[in-house]
């Protein structure tokens, strides 16, 4: 997806559609500081396209230039959404900037792989969402499945009430029922949303459909220049139970796509010789790790996550833990027809990768395989990082260990020796600085994901066996909401609580987040 | 009574071979195992020894075949990993007795396909037919054929097999008795991600659609554990009982294997 697709679409679509609001709006938009679903009657979506999409740039703008009084009411009280129940007055006030329609879709992957599942807005990934930071925003989901919903604002520090997280309080959307999501988008940055709800043993539900989108959040300057961006959701599809060799069953997945399509399948990137793109690539997948390079060409990674890096780095390949996304500016300046794909043959047989494509050249595709995988998250960490703080972090270790439940199951999951919702954590303190201890204990790597909090990467791949007295360096600078956390190691990261409210820690893998790999932080 | 669980077993063989009709065969008693679904990787080789020794079993020299009591059979199986959904399987089986001393018996090559993974069939699905030679002093038959369908499921904690296997003499007494019908059975259960137990049942009926009587039939049954220490080993041990007059009283059973993976592997492949 590029932007001179639904990016574009988001964006060029938006501009002067919008009326503005009525007058009142703030006293209306106080008393609905609780979120409510709203039921109605199921209406199917006339168009699944991307025109349901609706973005008020310019007039939002406009409207918004006299709302400080208001936008200070929305971030005291996590304002969350309309009701049914309220006057025509109120439904006026509420005119979302998007609409996103969860209904169920038989998606191409490719002309030899179709497959049935559920997306926003007919599409996959959905709609691009640009918001611009700080700016209070609507968003309506309607929810056309027979099962209950929830979307997952996925890096934003939001209220637990529009978090979009049943275990933080999140009301559902309940089936064929309409809610809206009313927020101050923050922080800015590359960030996504998805579902947030349980698949457990189907494995077509939940992350492994296809209810994920780009979303992005527009900062006052952008991590990078560049001439055109494209936005890349890595996903594997068609998910079914084989057993492995640590003796239970893990998903593993016919199909891998790139924007939900096999190499060839969708539209090329068309660049120009000398433009500096930027990539904006996502690992949507539910539980694989994946790696991407671009033949012929280095990838200079200028943000993780979303958030830039203290030393940009080129680098041969991205490595993406399911929820990860890495911002890179590629230069343009190596003529030809190339593949951006997988660089594990299996996976880019299985689909995974698209082709860049320079104007006025032709010809097959070309490869180039990289002989390894090579990552290190430490190389973007701050050259000379600051001093430590002066105020130590109170530390809260966490130990992760698997839980079997016979060879023709998947494991179960602990932190501490519990499974959700068994665990706990101390109350976290407003304003405290705090170091979570990763200790994986388990053979299987983590990608780890805080939410409604940004996290710093402090430690990174210690030894268990080593890992009190580990060399492992300290590193400085690179904040982060998901961290793959390998197996055997311990990882450190630190957090400071500025952001009241339930806050789910969990494993971004599926099937390790149904099977107990979640824990609730609460603030005293 | 210490001897009610056994009797108990023997009761249930005795019924079950009661409600088959059959004809009897030899038993050779030389791979005693259900097969799972599963087949090698690429550039695997498995390497097995099956150790059977009967505890209690044939005493008399029957149409020049030597009796199977007190006899020791080492079978050396190997398997090797063709791609993802075939392998091909060798066996070398002996037998040691006193007064015969160790001796060669003869050699099956089994090739086996499976359902690929891909096609993300309920259950484990696969087929193996095997072809081979033995010496009359051991199997009255001295070459046979067998074709063996294996469908197994996993959930949970619970395992299950079944070969519902077809056999057919080439050359020996029975050459003309047609198809063969000797399924075999597995269930069991993981108590821990290393010890499981089960049960493993194996019968001969007969010829297909004119099982043998009852007492010619081949009804065994065998207490089993599998021991899951590691990927790369398999070890399977079990006693087992027969029921009726044609087959062997008591077996004591046991698979040692080893999975040797000599491909190159890359993690970029």
């Amino acid at each position: 997806m590029g932007s001179s697709d639904a990016g574009a679409a988001a964006g060029d679509a938006a501009y002067g559609t919008h009326t503005g609001a009525p007058n009142g709006s703030d006293l209306t938009l106080v008393l609905l500081a609780v979120p409510v679903a709203r039921r109605q009657g199921y209406s199917r979506p006339q168009s699944h396209q991307k025109d349901v999409v609706r973005c008020v740039g310019d007039a939002f703008d406009r409207y918004h230039r006299d709302m400080i009084s208001r936008r200070d009411l929305l971030q005291l009280s996590g304002l969350a959404a309309v009701s049914s129940a309220l006057p025509a007055l109120a439904q006026d006030l509420a005119a979302p900037d998007y609409k996103l329609e969860i209904a169920p879709v038989t998606l191409d992957l490719s002309p030899r792989h179709q497959i049935k599942t559920t997306a926003y807005n007919g599409q996959v990934p959905g709609p691009l969402l640009r918001f611009k930071e700080d700016r209070p925003v609507t968003i309506e989901v309607a929810n056309h499945t027979d099962r209950p919903e929830v979307v997952h604002w996925h890096g934003l520090f939001l209220p637990p009430a529009v978090d979009g997280s049943l275990e933080e309080g999140t009301p559902p959307i309940g089936a064929n029922a309409t809610a809206h999501y009313t927020f101050i988008p923050r922080p800015a940055g590359f960030r996504w949303y998805h579902t947030h709800t349980l698949a457990m043993d189907d494995l077509t539900r939940a992350q492994y459909g296809g209810q994920h989108g780009f979303l992005i959040i527009e900062p006052r300057d952008h991590p990078a220049r560049y001439d055109q961006e494209f936005f890349l959701a890595l996903h594997d599809w068609g998910g079914h139970l084989l057993a492995s060799e640590d003796g239970a069953m893990n998903p593993s997945y016919n199909v891998a796509t790139i924007n939900g399509k096999t190499i060839g399948s969708g539209e090329p990137l068309r660049v120009k010789q000398g433009q500096r793109i930027l990539l904006h690539v996502l690992n949507s997948s539910p539980t694989e790790v994946h790696w991407i390079a671009l033949a012929g060409h280095g990838l200079h990674v200028v943000a993780l996550d979303g958030n830039p890096v203290p030393t940009a780095q080129t680098v041969p390949m991205l490595r993406l833990a399911p929820a990860e996304r890495v911002c890179a500016v590629v230069e343009m300046n190596n003529p030809g027809v190339w593949i951006l794909g997988e660089v594990r043959k299996h996976v880019q047989a299985a689909g995974m990768a698209i082709i860049v494509e320079y104007a006025n050249q032709a010809g097959r595709p070309q490869w180039q395989q990289p002989p390894g995988l090579i990552w290190n998250y430490a190389q973007f960490a701050a050259r000379q990082p600051d001093d430590e703080p002066t105020e130590s972090p109170i530390i809260i270790p966490l130990a992760f260990e698997s839980k079997f439940r016979g060879h023709g199951s998947m494991e179960g999951w602990t932190i501490n020796g519990k499974s959700y919702p068994d665990t706990s954590a101390a109350p976290l303190k407003q304003g405290q600085r705090y170091r979570l201890q990763f200790i994986n204990k388990s053979i299987d790597d983590h990608p780890l994901h805080l939410h409604r909090h940004s996290f710093e990467l402090r430690r990174l791949g210690a030894p268990l066996a080593a890992a009190s007295n580990s060399a492992a360096k300290s590193i400085r600078g690179i904040v982060k909401d998901v961290v793959l956390v390998d197996s055997q190691t311990q990882a450190e990261v630190e957090f400071t609580a500025n952001n009241p409210g339930a806050t789910l820690f969990h494993c971004h893998q599926q099937n390790h987040m149904d099977l107990g790999f979640m824990m609730l932080f609460n603030y005293a | 009574m210490p001897e009610r669980p056994t009797s108990l077993l023997h009761l249930w063989l005795m019924l079950l071979a009661c409600c088959s009709p059959a004809l009897a065969q030899a038993q050779g008693n030389y791979e005693i195992q259900v097969y799972g679904a599963d087949t090698l990787p690429a550039d695997n080789l498995m390497v097995e020894l099956h150790s059977n020794f009967t505890v209690e079993g044939q005493t008399d020299i029957i149409d020049g075949v030597y009796p199977t009591n007190h006899q020791e059979h080492e079978t050396l199986e190997l398997t090797e990993g063709i791609n993802s959904w075939s392998e091909v399987g060798f066996y070398v089986f002996t037998s040691e007795q006193e007064g015969h001393g160790l001796q060669w018996v003869g050699d099956h090559i089994r090739p086996r396909i499976r359902v690929p993974e891909s096609w993300d069939w309920p259950v484990g699905v696969s087929l193996s037919t095997e072809v081979g030679y033995q010496r009359a002093v051991y199997s009255p038959d001295t070459w046979t054929w067998e074709i063996r369908p294996i469908i197994d499921k996993a959930v949970g904690r619970w395992y299950f097999a079944v070969n519902p296997a077809l056999e057919r003499t080439w050359h020996g007494p029975d050459v003309n008795q047609g198809l063969g019908f000797a399924p075999s059975v597995k269930i069991s259960y993981d108590f821990t991600r290393v010890v499981s137990g089960g049960l493993e049942y194996y019968a001969d009926y007969g010829r297909l659609g004119a099982f043998a009587a009852p007492r010619k039939q081949q009804q065994q049954i065998f207490a089993v554990t599998d021991l899951n220490v590691s990927p790369l080993w398999e070890i399977n041990l079990g006693v087992g009982i027969g029921a009726t007059a044609a087959t062997d009283h008591l077996i004591v059973k046991g698979i040692l294997g080893r999975r040797f993976d000599w491909g190159r592997h890359s993690p970029i492949d």
